[in-house]
């Protein structure tokens, strides 16, 4: 057995016997999963609309029906007068308001314009925003009596525009990070602890092989529990793998490259397992918040944008929904694979040179 | 090129102003049992670590095993063992494991493995404990797997930092049993210790006050010329001067 091959398996025996940290690694993901899936569904519903009805027409009394009959809206309290309104809104007893003045069936009766006030809760900009577009063609369909058909949008992958489907990939990406490269982050700086690491520096054993030795068995651990995470997520929340499991596991090797480094080099450079753990979470918030799970890139400032070409969340997310729910091919995806790739590369050599420069 | 498994010349290491070992010279030769003594702090693990490469040297060479230390790494690495003073193998593999996970790393072959492995155990007394998880063991029994360890590759000298802290007097006999029986076969043995009755058993002893060496000599001519009875009375009047 080669020295390659004889650290790999003691990492294997080592890892086997730490029968706490394996029920951590193969049951917490499906949990997170569970959870998440569930917590982070930020489709609209049950929106509080309050109708502020000066008008007292059979037209103002169709629109509040038409608001109402909606699935995102539910009734809110009755209002009474503009300062009632502004009150409701302030307090949270409604999520939306909308004041219908005096006069509105008789302008419209007599083709003037007229204006219905529409007043949102925008504590949350993304959820006030959509319940506002909501209640806009709601009240345009009410008034003109015309539904919205002209100019209709369709959308497609998505169809019913179910969050979970773009949340779940998202969290199966969020797994395979924190798997990687937490357990990695910790391998090197609990050896130093110890002192084993001094025992294995004395020996021929070289700075690639240490780190490839190193990162083997969390690989698995990770396409492990990426598999689990993906079986689940097709099995409960019908998360479809529309695309080519090959060119999943493309994606997934390539960015199990850039995290395992990475939270090698953060070991290496620690003292402690507290500064990796810092460290490796550190730069976590930084790519999560960067890969376009939670914010649209296109939403983001033009030096924010550039940065996310430093993130390889993004990248791997791209990849990961691309084939799960689009059923992206080599084709679709050789950009996100190609820059993925060339990180993984990168990184597994920082690490390598990084252990050098550490232990020389 | 000289003939000594070890020699250092001005070996010297700081940690930022603070001298740690400061411009030791010392030449080991060849199946020699080399004491280095010294109080706690005197810099014995460092100069070892130096002499072993896990350490760069602020100033001053060594060559050990014939190896200039700082190049040729790995041909240094193939020549010696170590022992550190902190027990440093691995507790959740087996006696067997950890056997075989260094001598894997050392770059032996499966079979040389098993030679090995099959004639140290009966050797360092651990016949028997094979499957037991390393943790499990008596500190004693530890310290001749780390020997054990630091000898499956059959370096030609082997480095003991305090290899016998902190056990009775039967398991550091056994153990010096083991390091008399290596410096036999011709394997030179540089052992710090903090035991005097050890430093008795050494062929040489060095003393290291604040990382210097003060002394320098067999045990008996270190009593004639310091006119100590025993080791540890030679001891107290070359840390006490
Ligand atoms: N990495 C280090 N950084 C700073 N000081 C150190 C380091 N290693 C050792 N020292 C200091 O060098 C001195 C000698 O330590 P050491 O070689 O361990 O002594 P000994 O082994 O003789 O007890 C001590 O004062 C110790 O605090
Ligand atoms: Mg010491």
């Amino acid at each position: 057995m080669g020295p390659l091959a004889s650290l790999m398996r003691k990492e294997f025996l080592q890892l086997r016997r730490d029968h706490a940290m394996l029920r951590l690694v193969l049951v917490l993901p499906i949990v997170q999963l569970l959870v998440l899936s569930y917590a982070l569904d930020n489709d609209l519903r049950n929106v509080r609309v309050s109708v502020l009805d000066e008008d007292r027409t059979p037209l103002s009394r169709g629109i509040a029906d038409a608001l109402w009959e909606s699935d995102v809206f539910v009734p809110g309290p009755p209002l009474a007068s503009g300062d009632d309104l502004a009150r409701s809104l302030k307090v949270g007893r409604c999520d939306l308001a909308v004041r219908i003045p005096a006069g509105l069936a008789r302008d419209v009766a007599g083709n003037r314009s007229a204006a219905i006030g529409v007043h949102v809760d925008g504590t949350n900009s993304s959820t006030g925003g959509r319940a506002a577009g909501y209640a806009e063609a709601a009240i345009a369909r009410a008034a003109t009596g015309r539904d919205g058909r002209v100019g209709a949008v369709r959308f497609f992958y998505n169809p019913e525009l179910e969050s979970r489907l773009y949340m779940v990939p998202g969290i199966i990406v969020m797994i395979a990070t924190i798997v990687s490269a937490m357990l990695t982050g910790m391998a090197i700086v609990r050896e130093k602890e110890l002192g084993t690491l001094e025992q294995v520096l004395v020996t021929p054993l070289g700075s690639l092989q240490y780190v490839a030795g190193k990162s083997a068995p969390y690989a698995l651990i990770a396409l492990v529990d990426l598999a689990l995470a993906t079986g689940f997520a097709a099995v409960w929340f019908h998360v479809p793998l529309a695309g080519s499991p090959l060119v999943l596991l493309a994606g997934v090797l390539a960015y199990l490259a850039v995290t395992l480094s990475l939270g090698l080099i953060a070991s290496v450079v620690s003292d402690t397992q507290q500064q990796a753990m810092f460290t490796v979470w550190f730069f976590l918030v930084f790519a999560i918040m960067l890969s376009g799970f939670f914010f649209p890139i296109e939403n983001m400032p033009p030096w924010a944008r550039v940065l996310t070409w430093l993130d390889p969340m993004r990248f791997f997310l791209a990849i990961v929904r691309g084939v799960l729910l689009r059923g992206a091919g080599f084709g679709d995806l050789a950009r996100d694979l190609l820059v993925l790739a060339g990180m993984g590369a990168a990184s597994f050599t920082g690490a390598v040179l990084a252990f050098r420069r550490a232990t020389s | 090129m000289s003939g000594e498994a070890v020699l250092a010349r001005g070996l010297t290491r700081r940690f930022g102003r603070f001298t740690a070992v400061d411009g030791i010279d010392l030449a080991v030769a060849p199946g020699e049992i080399f004491g280095f003594l010294g109080a706690n702090g005197a810099g014995k693990t460092t100069a070892i670590r130096m002499l072993c490469g896990l350490l760069p040297p602020t100033s001053g060479e060594a060559t050990v095993a014939g190896i200039p230390v700082g190049r040729r790494a790995v041909e240094l690495k193939q020549r010696i063992g170590y022992m550190s003073q902190r027990f440093s193998l691995y507790e959740d593999l087996t006696v067997r494991e950890n056997l075989e996970f260094f001598g894997g790393v050392y770059g032996l072959s499966r079979h040389r493995i098993a030679a090995r492995v099959a004639a140290l155990l009966p050797y360092l007394g651990l016949a028997g404990t094979e499957n037991r998880l390393t943790a499990s063991l008596p500190l004693g029994y530890k310290q001749r797997l780390a020997l054990g360890c630091a000898l499956l590759h059959e370096p030609r000298v082997v480095f003991l930092d305090e290899p016998t802290g902190g056990v009775d007097p039967l398991a550091r006999r056994r153990f010096w049993d083991l390091i008399y029986e290596q410096a036999a076969a011709g394997v030179t043995i540089f052992v710090t210790t903090h035991y005097m009755d050890e430093a008795e058993y050494c062929g040489r002893v060095s003393i290291m006050v604040q990382g210097r060496i003060v002394a320098l000599d067999t045990p008996a001519g270190l009593k004639a010329t310091t006119g100590g009875r025993d080791m540890q009375d030679v001891f107290l009047r070359l840390v006490d001067r």
